[in-house]
């Protein structure tokens, strides 16, 4: 890498918006740069600065009241509305130790109105990435470089497998939100067309297949786990993918 | 969209929007209607969410209001025939307090953070501060990624610049 490129690319590193492997070819210019070296040290020491001095206002706690009492007037109380059964459900869901988070996707994915959301927010996150200047956030074709860049993101990192050589290039990855959920989401390439994987927390009542606006979405497994297809390519391709997902993983 | 999303999103993110009023509008008061204002704003609007960040589009509706705000002081003050460098950065009252007890380094590093230009101030906050990703400052912003990452930059040098005037002409030549 030489220093121009390196200068350019010293704040995106620092960010950690760096993908892999060009954050290593920046390390390693950077080890043999005395200005390259210098300016990350200055760009750090005023990260610091700016993070460890508690620059960061905490809300005070009659905001929070103030916020809870408009909400009381004006809205109603989501968990006083859920029914007493999915009260109970949801007391065993948590019994089982699957947190908050999974409480309110359980929830969603469980009701009609529920699982259209998700329906809508699965395209609507597709959609948002395709029209994004990049469809995912590290750009990579080696699955060992995605699933760790999602270890530290979520929960439970993905399993990730490149299917390129049966037509289905891993090209990256990326956190979007269903709901209230961060989920993973893989990205390949099939031709010209560019495929969302969204990896879901939980079974869901997905509809199986749902079209929008010439897009469709798949509900398939990604090995254990439930995971959407979302893409604008065929039935027949996005069946094929879903089953080289759902496939049992390779030793 | 229920409304109880709106609720959980804005408690769960209500010191990240308290933040960011703070960094935008100066002042205790002003931030806390500020972000008021916001959450009424999201439960009215909560059916125009349609996937994708939440904490990006709550921010957003929050950093609206304090850009209306700071709209409506600005005309304020022109009426009253203030300067308009007057408006767009008022003395923060309490942060005088805060100062005296704080490190004298945070003092500085506050003072010259809230001098800086809004547009830089804010890519700032949010990502130095609130550890936003480029992708979600862009959302928050209304702006493509590159604008952010140029923000950021120039935000960067502009303080480095004022913090450690030596190296001003580096920082302006490596950005």
């Amino acid at each position: 890498m030489d220093c121009k490129t390196a200068q350019n690319l010293l704040e995106a590193y620092l960010d950690n918006e760096l993908e892999r492997t060009a954050a290593r070819e920046l390390e390693a210019h950077a080890d043999s740069c005395a200005h390259c070296s210098a300016m990350l040290g200055r760009l750090d020491e005023l990260r610091r600065a700016l993070r460890d001095q508690g620059l960061r206002y905490r809300a005070p706690p009659e905001l929070r009241e103030r916020i809870r009492a408009t909400a009381a007037s004006t809205g109603v109380q989501p968990r006083a509305r859920m029914p007493a059964w999915t009260r109970i459900a949801a007391a065993c869901v948590l019994a089982f130790g699957a947190g908050a988070a999974s409480l309110q996707w359980w929830h969603a994915a469980h009701t009609e109105a529920g699982s259209a959301e998700i329906t809508r927010d699965l395209f609507a996150a597709h959609w948002r990435a395709l029209a994004a200047t990049s469809p995912v956030d590290v750009i990579s074709s080696d699955r060992h470089t995605v699933k760790p860049w999602f270890a530290g993101k979520v929960a439970q990192a993905p399993l990730v497998r490149d299917f390129a050589e049966q037509g289905f290039a891993l090209i990256g990855g990326r956190i979007d939100y269903v709901g209230s959920a961060r989920v993973p989401v893989l990205v390949y390439r099939h031709g010209q067309h560019v495929i969302d994987v969204f990896v879901l927390p939980a079974p869901t009542s997905l509809p199986n297949a749902a079209q929008r606006e010439g897009y469709a979405l798949n509900a398939t497994m990604l090995g254990e786990q439930p995971a959407a297809i979302v893409s604008d390519m065929d039935g027949a391709e996005r069946a094929r993918l879903a089953q080289l997902l759902s496939s049992p993983s390779a030793p | 969209m229920a409304s109880g999303f709106v609720d959980d999103l804005a408690q769960r993110h209500l010191d990240a929007a308290y933040n960011l009023g703070r960094w935008l509008l100066g002042n205790e008061h002003d931030a806390a209607d500020a972000v008021h204002d916001a959450f009424v704003r999201a439960t009215r609007a909560a059916h125009t969410y349609t996937g994708g960040n939440a904490r990006a589009w709550w921010l957003a509706i929050v950093r609206n209001c304090c850009l209306a705000r700071l709209a409506t002081r600005k005309r304020e003050a022109q009426q009253r025939h203030l300067s308009l460098v007057q408006a767009a950065a008022p003395p923060d009252t309490d942060e005088a307090e805060a100062g005296v007890e704080a490190s004298q380094r945070h003092a500085v590093i506050a003072m010259q953070l809230r001098a800086l230009p809004e547009e830089f101030r804010e890519a700032l906050v949010l990502r130095e501060i609130e550890d936003l990703s480029y992708r979600e400052i862009a959302d928050v912003l209304g702006v493509p990624i590159g604008t952010v990452m140029s923000r950021l930059a120039r935000g960067r040098a502009l303080l480095r610049r004022a913090l450690d005037p030596a190296h001003a002409q580096e920082a302006a030549h490596g950005l």
